[in-house]
């Protein structure tokens, strides 16, 4: 049987217009979830008439799983309430750790690649298991900083975490391409250290170079239009997933009409379509 | 213990100024002082000082957004 692969953006109060206007040609809308976590009957009413109107992936940012310290299981109960209530098609986190100490870090930062985050990650992820029902679909991030403690490579490190705890990767390719750069390797060679059967979702975004001429990186920031390289990075998924891919654009600001966005959509629909076409072909 | 040490130790450098440079003065200094084991302390004293750098600044700059 044929794969359908989905397509589709993330869900922000300034693009609600565009893409509600425009469901046609998404299939499908990325909710950030800790944005629903106070919210009022009202926004959660929005979310489930959004939720009825579309397929939904919820998406969380501050449970902070790839860490040695145990998840919090409010937060969690907090996802599973939002997932009973909405009925995602699936929900999503990141192989990050968010605090330490009680220090809040205010974002997703990349922790030390070590034996105990990936224990701590596997058990954090069968902790979710439990709470929420389903195993969250997890992000590689991407970091301004080789995290120091790491005794192993990020391909490696996540690659063990996805196999032992045998969750599906969301593989960010914008996140993998800054990385790559930023730190020099291969990101076909990381590609391949996942098992292609555990890839089911996919986020594009782009971002901008920050830093002096001789220590520039790469900034994941949400703000630009998804470059070149990552629409190849992304026919090469396409080229060995095995499964249907769930393809979300991220757009935090710096807004473009909404036409601009669907665009790139539909390069991100070339790129799987000419990896689907390379993966059949090879199996003829 | 000593694992989840490492990551508070990192994200106080990460997003507190003042921890931050008292660690770039006296980096091992400061990271024994954490209680981090020697791996560790040795870990952080090779730190990617640009990085971190870059990470705090950025993370500034969330934190303000």
């Amino acid at each position: 049987m044929a794969v359908r692969d989905r397509f589709g953006l993330g869900w922000r109060a300034k693009l609600a217009l565009g893409i509600l206007s425009n469901l046609d040609r998404i299939d499908i809308v990325e909710v950030i979830a800790d944005d629903y976590f106070r919210a009022s009957h009202r926004e959660r009413r929005a979310l489930r008439t959004l939720a009825a109107q579309t397929p939904v992936t919820l998406h969380g940012v501050s449970l902070g799983m790839a860490s040695s310290v145990p998840v919090d299981t409010k937060r969690l109960d907090q996802i599973a309430r939002l997932c009973d209530e909405v009925e995602p098609v699936s929900w999503s986190e990141h192989l990050a750790f968010v605090r330490g100490g009680g220090i809040e870090i205010g974002h997703l930062a990349a922790p030390p690649r070590s034996a105990a985050t990936v224990s701590g990650a596997i058990a954090n992820l069968r902790r979710a298991r439990e709470i929420v029902g389903v195993s969250p679909q997890m992000e590689n991030v991407a970091t301004l900083i080789d995290p120091p403690g790491s005794d192993r490579d990020e391909a490696t490190w996540v690659s063990q975490i996805i196999r032992d705890s045998e969750s599906d990767l969301l593989l960010d390719l914008h996140n993998l391409h800054a990385n790559s750069v930023n730190f020099n390797f291969d990101p076909i060679d990381y590609i391949s250290h996942i098992p292609p059967e555990q890839i089911s979702a996919i986020h594009l975004a782009g971002g901008k170079w920050i830093g002096r001429p001789n220590a520039r990186r790469l900034l994941d920031d949400h703000l630009h239009d998804v470059p070149g390289p990552v629409y190849q990075l992304l026919e090469e998924v396409g080229a060995r997933a095995t499964r249907p891919l769930t393809v979300i654009l991220e757009r935090d600001g710096n807004f473009p009409p909404v036409e601009w966005l669907l665009e790139q959509l539909d390069l991100a629909r070339r790129a799987v379509a000419r990896g689907r076409a390379r993966r059949s072909a090879a199996a003829a | 213990m000593n694992d989840s040490r490492l990551e508070t130790f990192l994200a106080r450098i990460y997003v507190d100024q003042t921890a931050r440079e008292r660690f770039l003065a006296d980096p091992r200094g400061e990271a024994k002082k954490a209680g981090l084991t020697a791996q560790q302390v040795e870990d952080v004293v090779k730190i990617d000082r640009d990085g971190l750098e870059l990470l705090a600044a950025s993370l500034e700059k969330k934190a303000q957004s």
